[in-house]
């Protein structure tokens, strides 16, 4: 099965610290970058997810890609969900953490775009948890 | 309408936006006042809920936005409006709008544009734009988010830029 892409598109550096902590556990990983909107106004982050995302075209055999933001309501969402264009073949997932992006590069060969995406979802909500001091009263 | 911010900001609709001024305004509409983003299906469904309730969103052009300023009577929604530059601004204003202050809030680096802050980069036609803003009678004031530091932009800070082009 062709290989799932994923781009992390976020604020300041976040998205670039993800990869290199993805890589620092896993070793190096293909087809995983990250896009900063760092002194890019909107027009220039479009082109810049654009072209990443042209990069995997290939002649219609690329499985597909996922678009990690991290914030659903900033100008990384709005240039990715623009940049996409509707393209059937591209995901957006928000809310980017590391246990999603690791469940990513584990299972982007091996799972469909919508069950892969599904299940980033899970895995991500999963590694939030809470746990509080028991009191001693 | 109420105009409680007219920014220049090539993001439009954003965190500092969405989040910091909408809030610390208590805006109740943001206007996205863009030709391309206003003639485009697509990116007009995007920007129009990059806004979470109850702040209502409207993606004009620039002769909508003018028409709509010119309409608006004092009082209603505490209205942002939102322009990618300061030629768009300068539009309006010769379509009648007169605000106080006009904040520039982001304008990033592109071929043939000079830093004037770390946040505004510009070109001749940029610092021409300010000039006649400035002329017309309006505070040009660069800052980022509520709170943050205020940088007044006048004649001298634009011959300075000026003079790095």
């Amino acid at each position: 099965m062709p290989m799932i892409r994923g781009l992390i598109v976020t604020h300041g550096a976040f998205g670039e610290e993800i990869v290199r902590v993805v890589e620092m556990i896993m070793g190096p990983v293909e087809g995983l970058a990250a896009q900063s909107n760092r002194g890019l106004a909107a027009a220039e982050l479009q082109v810049g997810i654009r072209e990443w995302l042209d990069e995997g075209g290939d002649g219609g055999q690329g499985a597909g890609a996922v678009l990690f933001i991290d914030d659903l309501a900033g100008s990384c969402a709005t240039a990715a969900q623009v940049a996409s264009g509707g393209d059937r073949d591209v995901a957006l997932v928000s809310g980017v953490n590391l246990a999603m992006v690791l469940d990513f590069v584990t299972w982007r060969d091996s799972l469909p775009l919508p069950e892969l995406v599904r299940r980033l979802v899970e895995k991500g909500r999963e590694a939030i948890t809470a746990s509080l001091p028991e009191r001693e009263d | 309408m109420d105009l409680v911010l007219a920014r220049i900001d090539d993001r439009f609709i954003h965190g500092q936006v969405s989040v910091g001024w909408a809030r610390k305004l208590r805006a109740e509409r943001i206007i996205l006042c863009n030709d391309a983003i206003s003639g485009d299906p697509w990116q007009r469904r995007i920007y129009a809920s990059a806004v979470a309730p109850p702040v209502e969103v409207d993606v004009l052009d620039r002769a909508r936005t003018a028409a709509v300023l010119a309409d608006g009577a004092p009082g209603g929604d505490r209205t942002i409006l939102l322009v990618g530059g300061p030629a768009d601004m300068l539009d309006l204003l010769d379509g009648g709008m007169r605000p106080a202050e006009v904040n520039v809030g982001g304008m990033h680096y592109a071929a043939g544009k000079s830093e004037m802050l770390e946040f505004v980069y510009v070109d001749r036609s940029d610092l021409n734009s300010f000039r006649r803003l400035l002329a017309a009678g309006v505070s040009l004031v660069a800052q980022q988010v509520p709170g943050g530091r205020r940088w007044p932009i006048d004649e001298p800070m634009i011959a300075a830029a000026e003079e790095r082009l």
